[in-house]
């Protein structure tokens, strides 16, 4: 059954994909949710696959590239819409709903912002459940969707599509992301409605609503589980130093090393590449993708982003599971830790 | 004898500070003998001038335009990406034309891009001079974190505190005449006055970090504003530089480090720190998420001793 995402709800939702959200710092955050507010007008009208006609063209729209870029180099506002309307004209077809690719933060509100600017349906659902770094980690990709055609509109107006095998996109979508400026919408996976309804994680729009709602556990926004995996003081962040120490090259990917103040009082390091893609305990395994790894800063319960973590921080390690498809070998082998060049 | 200040309501309290151990009521007399006086105050209640801000970027929705409660603001071409590329050649002009028919002196100028470029500010400021000789000028590049929307309301306020920090300081000066002032800041350390005046800022809550520190050095039974006005005598002259710098390989890193450790010993002599004292304290450095290679955010601190 439709409904209407209101104000009051888009603060909720905002706030309940930001839970356990990584890579998103204040600022943009903050400009994706001011943004998002002064277009939703009335409401944005919320929809299950299901409920669309089959052959109903739905486009999955999402930010791609730094969140940083985007908090320093404003949209001029107009980047949803002209992505999506690339992608028609591409397709020679109305999009009839815009879906999430993933619901971390930013990348929940821009497409509810592409619907509200569109006066479409969002589906209630997103393509990972979690994010990955890669356009192609997706659930829509493991249902065998390509993510091209695919348009991208720059904030300094530009737009490109592109056209490819699947397994090129995000390669070609790298360097022009940096062209444009570090961001971009991106507005890809052409689906039929009742493809989307097969690939989809369901329900994932308003169970982060019901997440943001003030008082909610934070495990309501996990909906495949989460533990806590230890807490940890950051003793380093390779690269980083607190005291006047020569300072090493920090190559990406990057490693954060923490110490349990009490309990086991195990030495934990986490190897990061863009996110958190390992844990180890006293040099054993603890946790991997698919899985979502991260820190919360224990003393303003946020999470802390890969490139905020400095020696002195305490926080607490978490792991989101994924969403069971992500644990299929198939799954595993697109956002798996081999995926991240990891051979375990 | 160090003298710790707080000004508050009704008016100031002073502890004189010798061997660590304060004491108070301080006679006039005796204050004005003070090696140096550290003042604490809080400035979210002091009035604010209307400011004239300059954003250098492009177009944006109305919802993300500069926020200016009193005074105006405009948009002008330019800016830079965060790879340091030009986004737009810098709109002089439309500067110039701002500054002289705005009628304020206070300007916050907040450039896309400047914590990686802060070109496009600082010509901005010079076309601001030429049309308004006496302005008052906060450039974003200074606080320097990024996130465009923040950095401008940073040097919005900043700019709206300036008369106000000058009237300050120049009632400080008076009342304590050849004693070196200082003021603390709102996370920890001291700031020259000379500082104060250009970054007020800074202390916007100097009084409740005072207050903080002093309580956790002295324990309980002492009134509030003479335990601020001890926990601001504990703080050394101390600044920070937060960057994002572009490095191929270790020896651009490097060298991009010594610039941001340069600059931050520059600031923290010009904080008040005796030069020979000037030291970095932390540097931090962390790869950007979701940027190619060679994007970092440089962070450092530096601190340094009272002349």
């Amino acid at each position: 059954m439709s409904r209407l995402i209101d104000l009051d709800e888009l603060g909720r939702f905002s706030a309940g994909a930001r839970v356990f959200a990584t890579g998103a710092g204040d600022s943009p955050y903050h400009l994706a949710l001011d943004w998002a507010r002064s277009v939703a007008g009335k409401g944005v009208e919320l929809v299950t696959a299901g409920e669309l006609k089959p052959e109903t063209l739905c486009v999955a729209v999402s930010l791609a590239g730094s969140t940083t870029a985007l908090g320093e180099h404003l949209p001029r506002g107009d980047e949803p819409e002209r992505a999506v309307r690339a992608l028609e004209r591409r397709l020679g077809e109305r999009a009839g709903a815009v879906v999430a690719l993933n619901l971390a933060a930013e990348n929940a509100l821009v497409p509810l912002i592409a619907a509200a600017m569109l006066r479409l349906p969002l589906v209630d659902g997103d393509g990972s459940g979690r994010v990955f770094p890669l356009v192609e980690q997706t659930t829509y990709a493991l249902g065998g969707m390509s993510p091209a055609p695919l348009a991208l509109a720059g904030g300094s107006g530009e737009l490109i599509l592109l056209e490819t095998e699947a397994g090129r996109v995000e390669e070609l979508l790298r360097p022009v992301v940096l062209a444009v400026g570090g961001w971009a919408v991106v507005a890809c996976y052409p689906m039929a409605a009742a493809d989307l309804a097969r690939v989809l994680v369901p329900g994932t729009v308003s169970l982060l609503i019901r997440a943001g709602t003030p008082g909610a556990p934070r495990s309501a926004a996990a909906p495949f589980g989460v533990r806590r995996l230890c807490r940890g003081l950051i003793l380093s962040v390779e690269g980083s130093t607190g005291h006047d120490a020569e300072v090493s090259l920090p190559s990406q990917p990057s490693s954060i090393v923490l110490r349990e103040p009490d309990g086991m009082r195990r030495l934990v390091r986490l190897e990061a590449h863009n996110e958190i893609v390992l844990a180890l305990a006293d040099g054993a395994v603890v946790a991997t993708v698919p899985d979502q790894i991260c820190m919360i800063c224990t003393g303003d319960g946020m999470v802390v982003d890969v490139d905020e973590a400095r020696p002195g921080l305490e926080v607490d390690i978490m792991v989101v599971k994924a969403a069971p498809v992500w644990h299929t070998e198939r799954g595993l082998a697109l956002g798996g830790p081999r995926a991240f060049g990891i051979a375990l | 004898m160090i003298l710790g200040v707080v000004l508050g309501r009704p008016g100031p309290v002073l502890v004189a500070v010798m061997d660590g151990v304060p004491a108070w009521p301080v006679a006039r007399a005796a204050a004005r003998t003070a090696e140096r006086a550290c003042v604490a105050l809080d400035l979210s209640r002091s009035r604010t001038a209307p400011v004239a801000a300059i954003r250098v970027g492009g177009a944006c929705p109305e919802a993300l335009r500069p926020v200016v409660s009193r005074g105006v603001a405009t948009i002008v071409r330019g800016g830079h990406g965060v790879t340091g590329r030009p986004l737009a050649p810098l709109d002089t002009e439309a500067v110039r034309r701002f500054a002289a028919t705005c009628g304020l002196a206070d300007f916050a100028v907040t450039a896309t891009g400047s914590t990686m470029l802060a070109d496009h500010e600082l010509e901005v400021a010079a076309a601001i001079t030429a049309e308004v000789p006496d302005a008052r000028i906060t450039l974003s590049y200074e606080f320097g974190h990024p996130g465009l929307r923040e950095r401008e309301a940073d040097a919005i306020r900043n700019a709206g505190l300036g008369s106000e920090a000058g009237r300050i300081a120049d009632e400080v000066a008076r009342e304590l005449p050849g004693v070196p002032a200082y003021f603390a800041r709102s996370g920890r350390g001291l700031v020259s006055a000379h500082y104060f005046r250009r970054y007020p800022l800074a202390c916007y809550r100097g009084a409740a970090a005072s207050l903080e520190r002093g309580r956790a050095a002295l324990g309980v039974p002492v009134p509030d504003d003479e335990a601020a006005a001890y926990g601001a005598t504990l703080g050394r002259p101390e600044a920070q530089v937060e960057r994002i710098v572009q490095a191929r390989g270790q020896a651009e890193l490097d060298r991009e480090l010594q610039r941001a450790r340069d600059e931050a010993l520059t600031r923290v002599v010009s904080a008040g720190a005796a030069p020979g004292s000037a030291r970095i304290a932390e540097t931090t450095v962390n790869p950007m998420s979701y940027l190619p290679d060679g994007l970092y955010r440089v962070r450092v601190i530096g601190e340094g001793a009272t002349p």
